[in-house]
């Protein structure tokens, strides 16, 4: 005999329109909670600052992700170009004046490096790929990608209680309020 | 961000947001004053100092001339692409491009010393050359200057004088047209869409003309220095300039607004992100574009391209173009890079004025070089006049007139400007999109 156990992911609520979603985000910022999320078909104008987040650290990987471009290229045409096969083009020098020429690659290694980040950084951040989001088991959340603007709140949260939670959305004036639940494996 | 008061109709100055006459008087009195004694005073050194004093004084006329035109331009630019973009972010600050670009007509006025031959003989070799032919000039020309010849049909005396004056008078009725439209909506009592329309259609063609000016005003003045040297990235190296840095004049004259407690609920933070980031995205694309044109010169190796960067790689000016090169685009580029710092005003003016002395940087090193070596040169040694120049990298003392030079025509500028404020409300009050612009977020 087996029996599925389940684990409580949180709290769902629907919000008729973006702006309902927004001022309930606020509201749900200012009673304290960290662990949840805004879910939404299209982006919403300053819905980052309604929900209190911080900015991301994503541009400083990029730009440390770009600086290392810049360097990569540079060591790479400077070795080959200047150290390992001086290569005299035009008469022009074979040092480190030779540096204009390599300006291009060193602009282009510099773009792609930063591409890179900005994916690999992105998706290590919101951390995908994955297979499967808890929130999935709920019927009504494929809404969110037609009409349907939601928030969760994660049982993880410390704040997080079964009864003033859901009393939170409730005034925030959500509706269809679910208990969404995970399978434990 | 997103917490602050949402502004309605209410926040709005119903009758306009107008300049206190007597705020700025002091400031208007002795820019006037300064721009009307220099003027006296650069007169005589164009037209009556002797021969020592008046050959590099018109490089110091032109340098400044120049300069500020750019700055006028610019502000005629970004008045024409709000329009034409169909842009709600900047109307709380349309005003200001409109008024920053409202300063060209009496900006150009300053280059009338540069349509007299007394001047040009200094500057253009190429006018000195047409002007000495014998018999007809096209005919002189085939037979005694080859380059000149296959020239002629762009660089003849005539076509020159009637491009500059269509420089002169398009732009200007350009931007007093569109600032008219854009005006006569504070004061109307049943306010529409029809003028923004209106302005938006006319903004269109227009930025052809636009175009053309930046282009060619640096063609027939700048590059026809030396009728040997020309850069297909010419045109757009000087709006690269000119369009960062009339952004920078516009966040200074924005900053200085708000810190007279004007501007009030339809620009902050908001605005100024925007503005640092176009300051930030010119600062790149100046970059890009000077290191395009300084690129394709020095790998194609050719004689007649090089000696442009030949002349500004001699002496000491080598370390002024290595200084333009981190001032100008390393420093501003990691600096702008912080959202922080582009969201306070008084911070993002800091960045404004350094952006600016590197834009003086960078005419300086695109008119000066040229003096030494052209009244130096063998054309110009001819006569007893020119007995006492040599050639040279630069002719000492002369950079004094460069700063008297850029305080007339820069006071003048500040003058036209802070008139222009005062004349009409500091933002269009009752266009359709001000609300939207004082709500924006980015």
């Amino acid at each position: 005999m087996s029996t599925t156990r389940k684990r409580v992911y949180g709290y769902l609520a629907r919000f008729k329109s973006a702006s309902a979603l927004y001022k309930a985000a606020e509201n749900v910022r200012d009673a304290g909670f960290k662990k949840w999320d805004c879910y939404s078909p299209y982006p919403i104008h300053g819905l980052d600052g309604a929900m209190g987040l911080k900015r991301s650290i994503l541009p400083w990987f990029v730009f440390f992700g770009g600086m290392t471009g810049t360097t990569t290229a540079f060591t790479l045409a400077y070795t080959t170009q200047v150290v390992i096969f001086p290569t005299v083009v035009q008469g022009k020098p074979a040092n480190i004046f030779t540096v204009p020429a390599f300006f291009p690659i060193m602009f282009e290694m510099t773009v792609l490096f930063s591409g890179f980040t900005v994916l690999f950084g992105l998706l290590a951040l919101i951390k995908l790929p994955r297979l499967n989001h808890p929130l999935f088991a709920s019927n009504q959340f494929h809404r969110s990608t037609d009409d349907g603007f939601f928030i969760a709140i994660e049982a993880r949260d410390p704040n997080f209680s079964a009864t003033a939670t859901r009393e939170l959305l409730e005034a925030a004036g959500g509706a269809d309020i679910e208990l969404v639940e995970e399978e434990d494996q | 961000m997103a917490h602050h008061h949402h502004v309605t109709s209410a926040d709005i100055a119903i009758n306009g947001d107008h300049l206190d006459p007597s705020k700025v008087s002091t400031l208007k009195t002795v820019a006037l004053v300064v721009a009307v004694l220099g003027t006296l005073a650069s007169l005589y050194l164009l037209f009556w100092a002797p021969v020592k004093l008046r050959a590099p004084f018109a490089y110091s006329w032109l340098f400044a001339f120049y300069f500020f035109l750019t700055l006028s331009i610019g502000g005629c630019f970004w008045t024409l692409l709000h329009n034409v973009s169909n842009s709600s972010w900047g109307t709380s600050v349309r005003r200001v491009f409109e008024n920053v670009g409202s300063t060209y007509p009496w900006m150009f006025l300053f280059g009338l010393p540069l349509l007299c031959p007394n001047v040009q003989q200094y500057l253009y070799e190429w006018m000195n050359i047409h002007r000495g032919a014998d018999g007809i000039r096209a005919d002189w020309l085939h037979a005694h200057n080859h380059l000149l010849s296959n020239k002629f049909w762009y660089m003849n005396l005539p076509f020159w004088y009637g491009r500059v004056i269509f420089w002169g008078v398009g732009l200007s009725a350009i931007i007093i047209a569109l600032r008219k439209i854009s005006t006569a909506q504070d004061t109307d009592p049943t306010p529409g869409t029809a003028r923004l329309f209106k302005a938006r259609f006319h903004s269109t063609y227009t930025l052809v003309i636009f175009a053309l000016t930046i282009t060619f005003t640096g063609f027939d003045f700048m590059m026809a220095l030396d009728y040997r040297w020309f850069s297909t990235m010419w045109g757009v190296y000087l709006f690269a300039g000119a369009a960062l840095n009339s952004m920078a004049v516009i966040v200074l004259v924005a900053t200085w607004l708000k810190s007279m407690g004007h501007l009030k609920h339809v620009a902050g933070p908001e605005h100024f992100h925007l503005m640092g980031k176009l300051m930030l995205a010119f600062t790149v694309f100046w970059a890009y574009v000077t290191f395009s044109q300084y690129f394709l010169i020095w790998y194609s190796n050719q004689t007649e391209e090089t000696s442009y960067f030949l002349i500004r790689n001699t002496g000491n000016w080598n370390i002024a173009m290595i200084t333009l090169m981190f001032g100008h685009f390393v420093v501003p580029f990691v600096i702008l890079l912080q959202a922080w710092l582009k969201r306070n005003p008084k911070l993002l003016s800091v960045v404004a004025v350094y952006t600016l002395c590197m834009h003086v940087l960078d005419h300086y090193l695109i008119t000066i070089p040229e003096r030494g070596v052209s009244l130096g040169g063998e054309t110009m040694s001819k006569g007893p006049d020119f007995a006492g120049l040599v050639q040279q990298v630069s002719i000492p003392g002369a950079f004094w007139g460069d700063i008297l030079a850029f305080v007339t025509i820069g006071a003048a500028f500040v003058f036209f400007l802070v008139r222009a404020l005062g004349q009409h409300s500091l933002y269009p009050n009752r266009d359709p999109r001000i609300l939207e612009s004082a709500n924006v977020t980015n």
